[in-house]
């Protein structure tokens, strides 16, 4: 049978948009009927973690404080040598203490009503606990640094620089990378329907993809001041997208840990 | 009945409208009668067995013929009536874009007073130089002792000031044209050059008016630059004239339009003007005819030679400056000017002057420096001529250094010959000529500094006499009149050089008033015209948002079809709506009734005050208009509260519309609009391709997210074409031409357009073949006629280089034009009228195809190839024929980008598809939004100086009406035109037969999309109105205002004209064939 079937005329009248095979508009129209049920992420209970996930959003706005004025003076030294490191370091000790390594946390009981691909290696890093949780975080952040080039392009086609400015967007895209998607690639790992879950902002709130949803708002409003002729140092690429991003990912994550907790889009 | 069984795909011919029509109608027929009898049977059985059912299916098909009938006609009439709501939209847009333009652009009011020879402004008696012989007659001269006999006056177009001072560079338009200046340094006393400022609008028209009249030209009339209107105020012609002057004009014919009957018929040479494309007819008419006027036999025939040399100015146009043909220009005006100033003997003066300047490109009509900074040269053998101050015998080394204002021309020459200054005059004398060869003659100096003060106050006081206002008493320090009484008081004193400034100062203080005077706007005018517009805006958002609920069809194709076939049986009688329920006829109707009162009361208001202005009754009518059909809108259940989105798309929509026009307000991002186009067009499918994870089946969800990809980076590819305008600079590099400097397309551009024409077919193509929609006549006008019609632009481009870079020497001159015009109109000529008569006649792009079912051999089973997207795959023909149009009149990168645009189209049906997202009015914005970036990626910006005026001579020779303006438009607008016309694919795509409702869904969209341009005038309009006197108006608001204001006019025609007249035909032949679903 062709791909592609010629439709018949009995068929054509009792579907709309039955002529187009590769595109059925009927199943895209009603997505709840299989949607992967994912779980927001609860933060664990240690007295450490719970003090941690407090002061991460104020030491991350610390981080840029204190990098700001070398920001605007040169943004690529500054956001390599010292904001990046910073919040690397930063974020993968938030990681290790506070966040549910992939597999635990919440997302087991969705996943025990639904057995999908990746979940044996979950359950596996489940039963060892949380010695791991450092191997996981440098797993973690090596998916991090490998799909900051995608940002990167991301961000040229948003209207970035092509040809020139390569590092300043490049680490740009990194610190996007690390603040809104290394939390994610923690919890959930490489688990593809989480992936599609949280791409397609189906996923609920809570720290994690509070912060992505956070870092991209605040990205994309990062841009909105680069044209203004205000001739100030700060217009200069990319700080303002930088700051957007750390704005965004600190009042997403602390907004869907906290109030909007659990809910979805 | 059996379900539906794939059928082989069977090679059939290209079946004509007819056999289409009875294939599908005998089809058709056998199903009835199935359905009828219940019996899967043949036909012919059915006829065998029950042969009584003869006539039964006789009078059915009678029934059916009825019923087809009455839907056509309702059909037809609906159609107009939206129409007609399309007709009113348009009236409203233009009655509120003329009213607030009325009140917005300036307007200064023309006196009729002209200057006698023997009434010096200045009072007869006293004076500061004693009588001269013959005062008061232009044989002595009027009000100032005269100097010349004659004068001879060369306008070189264009001729911008840094063209004609040593410049230390290899630039094509540096230092090719020297003579001037060498002779300024080596004789000063023979000649002087200086910068010449032109008043903005640097167009030829106006400056004319300008170096003629001596007063400030205000931008109305920049309107009428392609048809010159006659000039009625006091002008030097007319005093020329009335001092028994005979003058000679040769050259550029807009003086003959400006000044009809003022020069000697037999002499003067007239040539058009407007033909850009060619660089030496007229100067080489002007070179031909000036010299042997110079003879000394001949001398006795004239008084004043004008000659305007076109050449500087069409090889900016058509090359930019940094051409070698513009490098040649100047060398040949270098040896003009040498030559001509040989044959000047003692009595005349000769002015070598440009009356504008040109931008990097070599447009001009702004008011950025380069437009406006021209250069003035004045050489007489006699040596009358001085200087001040020793350091100005060297010419200024760039033109912001003691710079001339043109005006400043009118009292020199008219006091020079002996004439009286013209009555509006608002310049001064130029120091050089009354300064005396030791540049001492101070009272000379002053004496002509205060006959033109004189004149200049004589005119402010009937000007103010005229408008019935009051001058600013001379008690307020500072003022004109306080500055008048202070130079007056000195004159009795003899120390001329005060005198001399004193008069200079109020002369300088008065035209700077009289500069903010004439910005003075009719707030009345522009905010009538912003409430008409608004309110327009709001009734359109109105009718966008909830209207569609009022008469959506339950599109439900098997309840219609079971429906249809009662209606045929004669079961139960015709259910077509009654027309009284279509809802644009409802808001017609309101709108005619509700223009009624307005317009009345709008006449009787003016005829009862006396005012006059019964041109305010169309702006009482319209807003009267509006408030009826927002009523009417109400009726149906309207409120504010549908205007607030609902969706993530409906904000998105929203957002990208609203913070567009709000950003307007600021000058930056009116600048960056296109960058911020760019930003939204990635969001948008940023969002898409996310939103596609949401779609279950995997193959749909990537061909959704590879939809949404490709559409970004289409974009992104795209905005690599770049016409940076001026403020932009330094963070951005035109691409769009060869060079920055240049406004031809470099070798590698060429290519281009060939490869257009080889892939973009084949693109289409690829999006029609998966609905099966690739049939009819689509392979063969996609295929091969529109890729034709592509690779015959792309030869035009090459032809025009090679015309334009003289590649084959030898060959007859204009050979290659004549080659490339006629292939320019095959190109028209292919896509219009053949085009146009195609798609009227076309069949569906469908194929039929009969084979045996396999279940029940004895069944035949028809099977209808491209069914599902009936109405989109040939709707499609009628953007294409635009396409190819636009392409040609695009340049290669402009077509480029075109082309991108309207792949970019079709991934935007696309992905509208796959995401569910017709409902949403983010399809009709998003094309609106790639509409608009595209404009810029055609090489555009929204300024006066990137129209492509060259466009005109691409399907012509020289200008003619109404084709000139029309190809110049539609290559300025080219990619809103076709964003327009593809408006309905985002109805009809994937639109099987059975739709219903196309239309009403149509003009909602419409809706949408005009709605995105008719925000973006209405805010622009405010912002301009709001910021009129910011510094940046006449650079960035007023201009993006006109763009906003003539785009939302050619949205509103070809939507109108194009849009909605091809849905009607594309209905029709759907409908002829498979029966009428609306």
């Amino acid at each position: 049978m062709p791909l592609v079937d010629p439709i018949t005329m009995a068929s054509a009248v009792s579907k709309k948009g039955a002529a187009s095979q590769t595109v059925t508009v009927e199943s895209s129209a009603s997505p709840t009927a299989e949607t992967y049920n994912l779980l927001p992420v609860s933060i664990n209970q240690t007295p450490l973690a719970q003090t941690l996930r407090h002061a991460q959003p104020l030491l991350l706005s610390g981080v840029l404080a204190f990098g700001f004025s070398s920001l605007v003076k040169d943004p690529v030294a500054a956001m390599s040598s010292t904001t990046l490191p910073l919040t690397a370091a930063l974020q993968a000790v938030y990681a290790v203490i506070c966040l549910p390594v992939a597999g635990r946390g919440g997302n087991d009981t969705a996943k025990k009503a639904k057995p999908r691909p990746g979940e044996k290696t979950s359950k596996k890093r489940a039963k060892e606990g949380g010695n791991n949780a450092y191997v996981l975080a440098a797993l973690s952040l090596l998916i991090t640094a490998l799909v900051t080039p995608f940002i990167y392009a991301s961000m040229v086609l948003f209207g970035a620089p092509f040809l020139t400015h390569g590092s300043h967007t490049l680490l740009c895209a990194a610190h996007l990378s690390l603040l809104g998607l290394f939390p994610l690639f923690y919890v959930h790992g490489v688990d593809a329907s989480a992936w599609a879950a949280v791409g397609g902002f189906r996923a609920p709130l809570d720290e994690t993809f509070g912060g992505l949803a956070g870092a991209l708002v605040g990205a994309w409003l990062g841009a909105v001041p680069i044209p203004l002729d205000w001739d100030r140092d700060w217009q200069r690429w990319p700080v303002t997208i930088l700051v957007g991003i750390y704005g965004g990912y600190v009042l997403g994550k602390v907004i869907g840990g906290t109030t909007a907790w659990g809910k979805k889009f | 009945m059996p379900p539906p069984q794939p059928t082989p795909k069977k090679a059939v011919p290209a079946p004509d409208y007819k056999t289409l029509k009875s294939q599908w109608d005998a089809a058709k027929r056998k199903k009835d009668a199935e359905d009828a009898t219940k019996k899967a049977v043949k036909d012919q059985a059915v006829t065998a067995v029950e042969p009584n059912n003869t006539d039964e299916i006789k009078l059915r098909e009678l029934r059916r013929a009825a019923l087809e009938g009455r839907r056509k006609k309702a059909y037809q009439s609906r159609w107009a009536w939206t129409a007609g709501f399309w007709v009113w939209m348009l009236a409203i847009h233009l009655v509120g874009l003329g009213y607030f333009t009325s009140g917005f652009l300036l307007t200064r009011l023309q006196l009729d007073d002209k200057s006698l020879c023997d009434v010096s402004p200045a009072g007869q008696e006293g004076g500061i130089l004693p009588a001269w012989p013959g005062k008061g007659t232009p044989e002595g001269g009027c009000w100032h002792p005269k100097t010349f006999d004659k004068a001879v006056v060369v306008l070189i177009d264009a001729l911008r000031y840094d063209f004609t001072v040593p410049v230390d560079d290899n630039a094509e338009f540096h230092n090719r044209f020297p003579f001037m200046y060498e002779t300024a340094v080596r004789e000063p006393n023979k000649a002087f050059l200086r910068p010449f400022i032109a008043d903005p609008p640097t167009s030829t028209l106006q400056r004319l008016k300008g170096l003629t009249t001596g007063t400030l030209p205000t931008f109305i009339d920049v309107g009428s630059s392609f048809s010159g209107t006659a000039v009625e105020e006091d002008n030097l012609l007319g005093q020329l004239r009335g001092a028994g002057k005979r003058v000679v004009h040769l050259g550029d014919d807009t003086w003959e339009s400006l000044f009809p009957g003022y020069f000697e018929g037999n002499l003067s040479r007239p040539y058009d003007s407007f033909n850009v494309w060619d660089l030496h007819t007229v100067d080489e008419g002007v070179i031909e005819h000036i010299f042997p006027l110079m003879e000394e036999g001949r001398k006795g025939e004239w008084d004043v030679v004008i000659g305007h040399l076109l050449g500087v100015d069409h090889a900016g146009h058509r090359y930019g400056p940094e051409h070698p043909e513009m490098g040649r220009k100047l060398r040949q005006m270098d040896g003009f000017v040498r030559d001509l100033a040989g044959k000047i003997d003692e009595r005349t003066v000769l002015i070598v002057m440009g009356d504008h300047g040109m931008d990097s490109k070599g447009d001009h009509g702004g008011e950025s420096d380069d437009e406006v900074q021209a250069a003035l040269w004045m050489y007489s053998p006699r040596g009358g001529f001085g200087r001040t101050k020793p350091e100005f015998a060297v010419p200024p080394a760039t033109a912001v250094e003691r710079p001339v204002n043109q005006i400043d021309l009118v009292p020199t020459l008219a006091l020079m010959m002996g004439i009286p200054i013209p009555f509006n005059n608002l310049g001064r004398p130029i120091e050089e000529v009354f300064a005396g060869p030791r540049g001492n003659s101070w009272n000379n100096l002053a004496a002509a500094e205060r006959v033109a003060a004189a004149g200049v106050k004589r005119y402010q006081a009937s000007y103010f006499a005229a408008r019935g206002m009051a001058e600013e008493p001379a008690s307020t320090p500072g003022s004109p009149a306080d500055l008048w009484d202070k130079a007056e008081g000195m004159v009795s004193k003899g120390n001329w050089v005060a005198v001399y400034s004193a008069f200079a100062e109020y002369q300088r203080e008065t035209l700077a008033r009289c500069k903010s005077l004439w910005a003075q706007f009719n707030i009345k005018n522009m905010i009538l015209g912003i409430a008409v517009m608004g309110f327009g805006v709001l009734t359109l958002l109105f009718y966008v948002s909830k209207g569609a609920e009022y008469d959506e069809a339950v599109d439900d194709p098997e309840l219609d079809d079971a429906e249809k076939s009662l209606e045929i049986m004669g079961v139960i009688p015709d259910s077509e709506l009654p027309l009284e329920n279509v809802l644009e006829r409802k808001l017609v109707a309101a709108a005619f009734l509700g223009a009624v009162p307005g317009l009345i009361g709008g006449a009787l208001h003016a005829y009862l005050k006396g005012t006059g202005d019964y041109y305010r009754g169309a702006a009482m009518a319209a807003l009267t208009s509006i408030a009826t059909v927002g009523v009417s809108l109400y009726e149906i259940k309207e409120t504010l509260r549908t205007l607030v989105p609902s969706t993530i798309w409906g904000w998105m929509a929203a957002v990208f519309t609203l913070s567009q026009s709000i950003g307007f307000a600021s000058n930056s991002y009116t600048i960056w609009e296109d960058s911020i186009l760019l930003f939204f067009i990635t969001t948008f499918g940023f969002v898409t391709a996310l939103s596609a994870l949401r779609i279950q089946s995997l193959a749909d969800r990537y061909m959704a997210i590879y939809h949404s990809v490709l559409f970004v980076v289409l974009g992104r590819l795209a905005s690599a074409s770049k016409l940076c305008r001026e403020e932009q600079m330094p963070y951005c590099t035109s691409t769009y031409y060869a060079s920055s400097t240049s406004s031809t397309s470099a070798l590698w551009q060429l290519a281009i357009p060939f490869a257009v024409s080889l892939i973009l077919p084949t693109i289409i193509k690829a999006y029609l073949q998966p609905t099966r929609s690739y049939e009819g006549l689509a392979p063969a006008w996609i295929g091969y006629v529109f890729r034709t019609g592509l690779f015959m632009s792309a030869l035009y481009w090459v032809l025009d280089s090679a015309d334009n870079g003289n590649w084959i020497s030898g060959l007859p001159e204009k050979k290659l034009k004549n080659l490339s015009v006629y292939t320019a109109q095959m190109v028209l000529g292919l896509a219009f009228v053949a085009g146009t008569t195609a798609f009227m006649w076309a069949p569906p792009c469908v194929s039929i195809v009969t084979s045996a079912s396999k279940s029940t051999p004895t069944r035949a089973q028809v099977a209808i190839l491209g069914y599902g997207n009936a109405h989109g795959a040939r709707y499609l023909l009628l953007p294409l024929n635009f396409l190819v149009s636009l392409i040609l009149l695009s340049k290669p990168m402009g077509g480029g980008a075109l082309a991108i645009l309207f792949w970019q189209i079709l991934s935007l049906v696309e992905i509208l598809d796959s995401n569910s997202l017709s409902a949403t009015p983010i399809g009709p914005v998003m094309l609106a939004i790639l509409g608009s970036f595209h404009f810029f990626k055609t090489g555009h910006q929204a300024v006066l100086s990137t129209i492509q005026w060259d466009s005109a001579f691409i399907p012509l020779f020289s200008v003619r009406y109404p084709w000139s303006p029309l190809a110049v438009a539609m290559n300025t607008f080219a990619a809103q035109i076709l964003a327009t016309v593809c408006v309905p694919l985002l109805v009809l795509w994937k639109a099987s037969p059975k739709k219903k409702g196309a239309l009403a869904e149509t003009s909602k969209k419409l809706g949408a999309f005009v709605g995105f341009f008719a925000v973006e005038g209405w805010m622009s309009m405010m912002w301009a109105g709001h910021l009129r006197r910011h510094l940046m108006l006449y650079r960035v608001f007023m201009p993006r205002f006109a763009t906003a204001g003539v785009v939302l006019i050619v949205v509103d025609l070809v939507a109108l004209g194009v849009s909605l007249l091809g849905l009607r035909g594309n209905t029709v032949a759907i409908g002829e064939v498979f029966g009428w679903a609306e």
